[in-house]
């Protein structure tokens, strides 16, 4: 585990921050406010996660945001997906000139309206980089709660997913009563 | 626990302990030999084998890991390989028990036809299509063994496709699920013959180990009860029980040592601690999996033989082949749950054998399949249709409710698809690493 140093501790403030105001948090500057994070920047983190909240977006029910995706991915990165962390930085990056270009008066990916934001992942869903971050994504919906994302397992209510070791039959409806 | 020493040899080293390497561990040491297998992956007991996706499926956690075990991968000759940095292009399970540690234990015999194919079917240009040396007739008590050893349930003469059997199978079939259901229906209304998929998991309590608890983690996880049978479970005890076997984990073989005459003599290895170690035997058997046995006998190349050990033909590594697998998901009104008991419970294998007139080779059997666990199901069902967004997510909440069909079928040899060694990629000790050409 990294040592809890005063950039991860702002990182974390971040990071409860995005929680808890969910898409309110959209217009500040985080970059300007936090200090550079041991893996992933705040600025980073901020298009991570709108990224994410795209690929599992929140409706009624909860998305890659309550499910605590961005906090999985960056801590991934650092540890169990430390294979991938180079690569994924770069092609972030490309990601983010890309949508400077593309939108120079917006200061990044996250600060996009919604509309803008599903348009502009329209155009690199074949990318290898959306490839990979919504692998991410889905890893950080759906992975033991122990790896920092499915928080309180949320993931797993979305699908009805029951995480336990025994079951017996019947397992489904149309398995009862059977003939064969 | 039997411990050879390295000096002394023995009369058979064997590399690899899953379905061959095991099954041949037990056999030689209760035939009175002495026996020690080498096997590259550690030893994990019952208690390791958690229901934990990301470990598992992209962790390593029992597979052969792209960063200590790199390969590289291309689809044509003339590319260079690339690296796959989520998972191996080709994937096994880097443990004692070997592969069949993950499997998913499907148990279906082959039949009489896949051995003679090529005499029935004719030739096809460009391939290197051939019959197998043996024919169906020849395996059969081994397969009635093998099913009565291990414990496989299923139901003999289900199924009219079914070569014949000498004996029926030790145990009743699976309970049928809710996909098992579905598909059976649907295949009899048109004219199909679905019948209970044969698995070597236990639907009772079978020879010391307890019938299966229905978790749904059994395709590339290990079992956590040993429900599943798995050489680590079955066969190399009974081995090591023999008092003449000895299973030597993160034991990693690089090459199979032979004397001025060509003969082997033994085996040269790293142990779990790195040093190198040089295993004396009378006899040599790779066991390795179709990938690394043939890495292991190019890397055992020498002065005498330069182009790697038993190649004389310059086959080694070539025509690797496949079992190829098809996929669709369907959405029913009410819960299926997929996610519990085992992955398969009914198969059609109607369309198993080849039939020119499809036009093309090959054929498969089509079954109802979990499809396997939330992440990598959530992965594979944007294979069609949305695969993010809010069209996304309404799929993924139609979890209980999907069934996958999966087909899985052969494919033809061709010598352009390959294993060879990297000629620059190492791995993590410093030995060639892996090339897939495919």
């Amino acid at each position: 585990m990294r040592k809890p140093d005063l950039d991860t501790y702002s990182r974390r403030a971040v990071l409860r921050v995005m929680c808890a105001l969910g898409g309110a948090w959209l217009t500040l500057d985080l970059a300007k406010v936090v200090h550079a994070a041991p893996f992933l920047s705040a600025a980073e983190l901020a298009d991570v996660d709108a990224i994410a909240a795209q690929i599992i977006p929140t409706d009624a029910t909860p998305g890659a945001r309550e499910a605590g995706v961005v906090e999985f991915i960056d801590r991934a990165l650092a540890t169990v997906f430390a294979r991938m962390a180079r690569d994924f930085r770069s092609q972030l990056s490309e990601f983010r000139l890309r949508c400077r270009v593309q939108y120079p008066d917006v200061p990044s990916f996250a600060a996009l309206p919604r509309q803008q934001q599903i348009e502009f992942l329209q155009q690199v869903e074949r990318t290898p980089f959306f490839e990979r971050i919504r692998l991410l994504t889905i890893i950080g919906m759906f992975a033991m709660p122990k790896y920092g994302g499915n928080r309180d397992g949320v993931g797993w209510k979305l699908l009805g997913f029951q995480d336990q070791h025994l079951f017996q039959p019947p397992f489904g409806y149309y398995d009862r009563d059977y003939a064969g | 626990m039997k411990t050879h020493p390295l000096t002394q040899a023995v009369d058979f080293a064997i590399v690899g302990s899953g379905a061959a390497g095991g099954v041949l561990a037990r056999e030689l040491s209760s035939a009175g030999f002495s026996v020690v297998v080498l096997e590259q992956g550690p030893r994990l007991t019952l208690a390791d084998f958690e229901h934990d996706e990301l470990k598992y499926w992209f962790d390593a956690g029992i597979t052969n890991d792209v960063v200590k075990n790199p390969q590289t991968f291309r689809d044509d000759h003339a590319k260079r390989g690339e690296r796959n940095m989520i998972r191996p292009s080709l994937c096994y399970a880097r443990t004692v028990g070997g592969t069949t540690v993950h499997y998913t234990a499907n148990y279906w015999r082959f039949r009489e036809i896949d051995f003679e194919e090529r005499s029935r079917r004719g030739s096809i240009a460009g391939t290197g299509f051939a019959d197998w040396p043996i024919r169906y007739a020849d395996l059969e008590p081994y397969y009635t063994k093998v099913e009565w050893e291990i414990g496989v349930s299923g139901l003999a003469g289900a199924s009219p496709f079914d070569p014949p059997r000498s004996r029926p199978y030790p145990m009743p079939p699976m309970p049928v699920k809710s996909s098992g259901v579905l598909l059976e229906r649907g295949a009899r209304k048109l004219g199909l013959h679905p019948f209970p998929a044969p698995l070597a998991i236990n639907s009772q309590h079978y020879r010391g180990r307890p019938a299966c608890i229905h978790c749904g983690f059994c395709q590339g996880f290990g079992c956590e009860v040993s429900a599943k049978a798995s050489t680590l479970t079955t066969m190399l005890p009974e081995a090591e029980a023999t008092g003449r076997c000895e299973v030597r984990s993160e034991s990693y073989v690089v090459q199979v040592v032979a004397d001025k005459r060509g003969r082997a003599t033994g085996v040269r290895y790293f142990d779990r601690d790195r040093r190198e170690r040089l295993q004396k035997a009378r006899a040599v058997i790779l066991s390795a999996n179709g990938a690394e046995t043939p890495r292991l006998l190019l890397m055992s190349a020498n002065n005498r033989f330069p182009q790697g050990l038993a190649n004389s033909s310059g086959l080694v590594g070539k025509y690797l082949m496949f079992n190829y697998t098809a996929r669709t998901h369907a959405v029913f009104e009410h819960e299926l749950n997929e996610f519990k008991s085992v992955q398969c419970s009914r198969v059609v294998f109607d369309f198993y054998d080849s039939d020119p007139q499809r036009g093309f080779y090959g054929g498969g059997g089509i079954d109802s399949r979990i499809g396997p666990q939330p992440i990598v199901w959530a992965d594979r069902i944007g294979e069609e249709g949305a695969s993010w967004g809010s069209a996304y997510k309404a799929r993924l909440m139609e979890f209980t409710r999907t069934m996958q069909v999966a087909s899985h079928g052969t494919s033809l040899p061709l010598e352009t698809n390959s294993v060879e060694l990297d000629p620059e990629l190492k791995d993590a000790w410093g030995m060639p690493a892996m090339r897939v050409t495919y």
